[in-house]
């Protein structure tokens, strides 16, 4: 029998995704098994018998993870739901974190816009990604050579604690998108401070808002918002609110809404240098009356809201 | 899929489990390979190749089957045939049946 026939073109694919110490002893049972049959078929010649039995034989993967007794699957039924779960926690409360704190970061260094948006969307693909990279690869080799079925296995085991609450996924989204907004908002004020965005036709860089409020009433409105997105992590973290998550979530609430609405009733909102270059614009005064109430029923709105969850 | 194929599928799943049963009752006398695939398929037990080759090893690194190399004609073969254990295992597997079939010919007479 020469190196190149089929017959031995196939065993060598077989053994060799098998452990070293079984591979001559299957390739030999094979290569005479695979000789009988070829023989029982065709006694004569050996021209499409040997074809029509190894294609009966089939793929040389399959048949060696049968004789290796090994999983056809890269994550398995028992590893399966802990995999899944895990999954979910990562993209869905760990990624928007990450993401949030990058756009942080990005603002303080005063980056443009358009920079914070292009790094955000990386940071969702490349992290996202990532999680998933190595959290298959983690579990694809636990699968591969972790302890074979049996209840060793610590992560298979279910109880009915592990139900979420019922009304637990809308109210999850919701938090998580509370929590984008306010660090949004909170991004943005940051970064028309440090950044300076708007550039006069003198080549002079201004900020939107009135510079004074860094001595005054801007802090307030910052930490307010920096409660808000910490309140939203800890919510998606625990799962629901709680007496204690709901009590500051409206203190941090009246934390950033009291201060601006004084800010946009006092108009003490826009830098003035700003307003003047955009041609003297004067904004009515229904427009601060509006925003400034608007501010206030929106943070009593979220409020209410999450009350209204806390109870349910 | 059609009752024909569900009745097919269904009794894949009844059989899978009887290839052991057979093979332990028919390795009482040692055979190789191919003859015992000819000998369980003429028996009216189907079953493949390739997922008979692999069991037969299977079950000789559980200790239920012992096997040797037999060179005494042109091409070697190896013959498998049951261990002491695999003789007990093969025992109560027989009473495991003969009582599923009881249960199941009552329940279907009831039926």
């Amino acid at each position: 029998m020469t190196p190149t026939t089929l017959t031995e073109r196939y065993v060598h694919e077989v053994v060799r995704r098998i452990p070293a110490d079984q591979r001559d002893d299957v390739a030999a049972e094979l290569r005479a098994t695979i000789a009988d049959t070829i023989d029982a078929r065709d006694p004569d010649g050996r021209g499409a018998a040997e074809r029509e039995v190894l294609t009966e034989m089939g793929d040389p993967i399959r048949l060696a993870a049968r004789y290796a007794d090994r999983p056809l699957a890269l994550i398995g039924p028992d590893l399966y739901p802990a995999y899944i779960r895990l999954l979910g926690v990562l993209l869905a409360a760990v990624l928007p974190v990450v993401t949030v704190i990058s756009v942080v970061v990005d603002v303080l260094d005063g980056d443009s816009l358009g920079a914070v948006i292009g790094a955000a969307l990386g940071t969702v693909l490349t992290v996202g990604a990532q999680f998933i990279a190595w959290l298959t690869l983690v579990f694809a080799l636990a699968e591969r050579f972790g302890k074979r079925r049996g209840a060793a296995r610590g992560a298979g085991s279910w109880t009915p604690d592990q139900l979420p609450e019922a009304a637990d996924s809308g109210s999850r989204t919701a938090a998580i998108g509370g929590l984008a907004v306010d660090a949004l908002i909170l991004g943005l004020i940051v970064w028309q401070h440090t950044a300076k965005p708007y550039v006069t036709d003198g080549g002079e860089r201004l900020s939107v808002l009135d510079p004074a409020l860094w001595t005054g009433w801007m802090w307030p409105v910052l930490a307010g918002l920096a409660g808000l997105v910490v309140l939203g992590v800890l919510r998606t973290a625990t799962g629901r609110w709680t007496t204690p998550l709901v009590a500051a979530y409206a203190a941090a609430n009246a934390l950033f809404a009291l201060p601006m609405a004084w800010i946009l009733h006092s108009r003490q909102f826009f830098d003035s240098d700003f307003l003047a270059d955009l041609g003297g614009l004067v904004a009515p005064d229904a427009f601060y009356t509006v925003t400034a109430l608007g501010v206030l029923a929106v943070s009593a709105h979220d409020v209410y809201k999450r009350v209204r969850e806390w109870r349910a | 899929m059609t009752s024909e194929e569900l009745i097919l599928t269904q009794a894949q799943e009844l059989r899978r489990g009887t290839v052991v049963l057979a093979c332990l009752a028919l390795l009482e006398e040692p055979q190789y390979g191919y003859a015992l695939l000819e000998t369980l398929n003429d028996a009216g037990v189907t079953v493949d190749g390739n997922t008979l080759y692999p069991l037969l090893r299977r079950l000789e690194k559980q200790g239920l089957l012992t096997s040797e190399w037999n060179t005494d004609e042109s091409r070697p073969r190896k013959f498998y045939r049951v261990s002491p254990e695999g003789s007990q295992v093969r025992a109560r597997l027989v009473r495991e049946w003969r009582d599923l079939v009881t249960s199941i010919s009552r329940l279907t007479k009831e039926a």
